[in-house]
């Protein structure tokens, strides 16, 4: 046990608080947030310093929210950051402003965007919301046209998320698939992610990602836009069939590695056996002479003990 | 799951260096992953916790853990009790990495024996006779086989259940059609079954 004798810097505090909320599972920021707020015992510290990091976890989840008046969500991503806290809306070509805590918009006002890449954003934006709609029972994508690194670029994003912390469960996925419309020959680029954190008497999390690419021939703002659906459909395919099946080898084998449900012998041991075959004769004969009474008490979690007070001798 | 252990490290010291006054109840209550150690002089790999501070460790039967883990690394601790003694068995397994997935499985048994006034005590002869005396019971530990249980069934399943409810392979559309047919199909049949009974 290290001695942590000299106090943290204010500094390195809010650093360490930033880091926890960053990393907290999707749908249990502000639990986290409450929690790091309670350590942190310095509000003000917090909302400075750790401001950046409630901006930086709502654009890194995709945190869909819906503008006044709207039946539709748009996504808090990077592609949408205006600065001073403000973001737009590709398909309503508004931009607004986004309380990163709150997680509400306000402020509306119009925004056009690049007018150069809209056909093109349009065309991606309803062949993907269809594809959207067909596939994810809560799904909200927003599609980008933006000029990057001097390359004209579609950037799409998909978020679908439950939260039903109620029964100890929450869950978000998220891809983001990017191709370029300046040639006739273009690479898709996507990155798929899946987070679950299910924690009923107990805590398991499932945090996976797969990158993509794909080629892709670039003609018109339709067929393109088919095309690029076509592929981010079959990939996304390709990659929940895979988990369900790393499921089953990791419960095939990997999982059996680490502790079998049976010894080899497909039995379960036989303690007596194995004590007989340790015990010598003479310590037999005694054995049969003893009238012995013992309470055993086994906990069922590794920390229950604790609870308990049993201690071992102090050092 | 491997990626949240390590952090899972990491975030006590955070908490301990933010908050100094918790770092008794945090580490009261929250298990660390087990660390291996080698002892140099008998050229054998012990594994460390809370309880080997005090250095009497012996060797747990290792029938147990080979049948269970095929391999791994195991140590036992005991301290005297009043009346009786208690223990802690550690055992930890990693996977062998193959397959490209990577796990680690850690035990931490505690066991308090009571040894009840007015029985005659064993008699001992040496040390491995007291633990072979105690072991039927001690080594019949159904917890370990209902956690591992629990954690391939429920949690691995539930989580992948939530995974497969945030996207759907199928069409939704399609899905729901099919879910008409089989509610109608359900119906049609208990209907039938009410007509021949």
């Amino acid at each position: 046990m290290t001695d942590f004798e000299e106090p943290l810097s204010d500094e390195e505090k809010v650093r360490i608080a930033a880091n926890f909320v960053t990393h907290a599972p999707p749908g249990e920021f502000n639990e986290v947030f409450n929690d790091v707020r309670l350590l942190l015992n310095n509000d003000n510290l917090l909302r400075e310093g750790a401001a950046h990091a409630f901006a930086q976890y709502n654009m890194d989840q995709f945190t869909p929210v819906k503008l006044d008046g709207s039946e539709e969500s748009v996504l808090i991503t990077e592609h949408g950051d205006l600065g001073q806290g403000r973001f737009f809306d590709p398909r309503k070509r508004v931009s607004f402003r986004f309380d990163h805590l709150r997680k509400e918009a306000s402020d509306p006002q119009p925004y056009e965007g690049e007018t150069a890449l809209r056909s093109w954003r349009d065309a991606c934006d309803e062949a993907l919301s269809a594809y959207v709609k067909e596939h994810y029972p809560t799904g909200v994508c927003t599609v980008y046209g933006k000029t990057v690194d001097g390359q004209q670029t579609i950037i799409a994003c998909i978020e679908g998320h439950q939260f039903q912390p109620k029964n100890f469960w929450n869950g978000r996925c998220r891809s983001e698939w990017k191709f370029t419309i300046s040639q006739s020959s273009a690479q898709v680029v996507g990155v798929l992610k899946i987070q679950v954190h299910y924690y009923e008497d107990g805590n398991v999390q499932l945090v996976s990602h797969k990158e993509v690419e794909e080629s892709i021939v670039v003609t018109n703002e339709t067929q393109t836009a088919k095309e690029f659906v076509k592929i981010i459909e079959n990939a996304e395919n390709d990659y929940q069939t895979a988990i369900s099946e790393n499921y089953q080898t990791m419960s095939d084998t990997t999982f059996k590695a680490l502790r079998r449900q049976l010894p080899v012998t497909r039995t379960k041991i036989d303690w007596n056996k194995i004590l007989s075959y340790k015990i010598a004769a003479s310590c037999f004969i005694i054995f049969s002479f003893m009238l012995v009474q013992w309470a055993i008490t086994s906990f069922n979690t590794p920390s229950g003990f604790r609870h308990t007070g049993l201690c071992p001798p102090s050092s | 799951v491997r990626v949240i252990v390590r952090v899972c490290a990491c975030d006590c010291v955070r908490v301990i260096v933010c908050v100094p006054s918790l770092c008794e109840d945090l580490l009261s209550s929250v298990d660390q992953p087990l660390k291996i150690a080698r002892d140099k002089v008998v050229g054998k790999d012990y594994l460390l916790c809370d309880y080997n501070r005090d250095g009497d460790s012996y060797r747990c039967s290792t029938e147990y853990r080979d049948l269970y883990f095929e391999g791994g690394v195991s140590s036992v601790y005991l301290w005297d009790l009043d009346h009786g003694f208690a223990g802690v068995i550690l055992i930890k397994k990693a996977g062998d990495g193959s397959k490209k997935i990577k796990g680690c499985w850690d035990s931490i048994h505690v066991v308090e024996v009571q040894v009840r006034a007015g029985a005659p005590l064993p008699v001992q002869t040496g040390i491995n006779n007291v633990n072979c005396f105690y072991l039927p019971n001690l080594g019949n530990m159904d917890m370990e086989n209902k956690i591992r249980s629990t954690l391939n069934e429920i949690y691995f399943g539930k989580t992948k259940d939530i995974v497969n409810g945030l996207r759907s392979v199928q069409m939704l559309a399609d899905k729901s059609k099919q879910e008409a047919l089989k509610n109608d199909l359900m119906q049609v049949l208990s209907q039938r079954s009410k007509q021949q009974s």
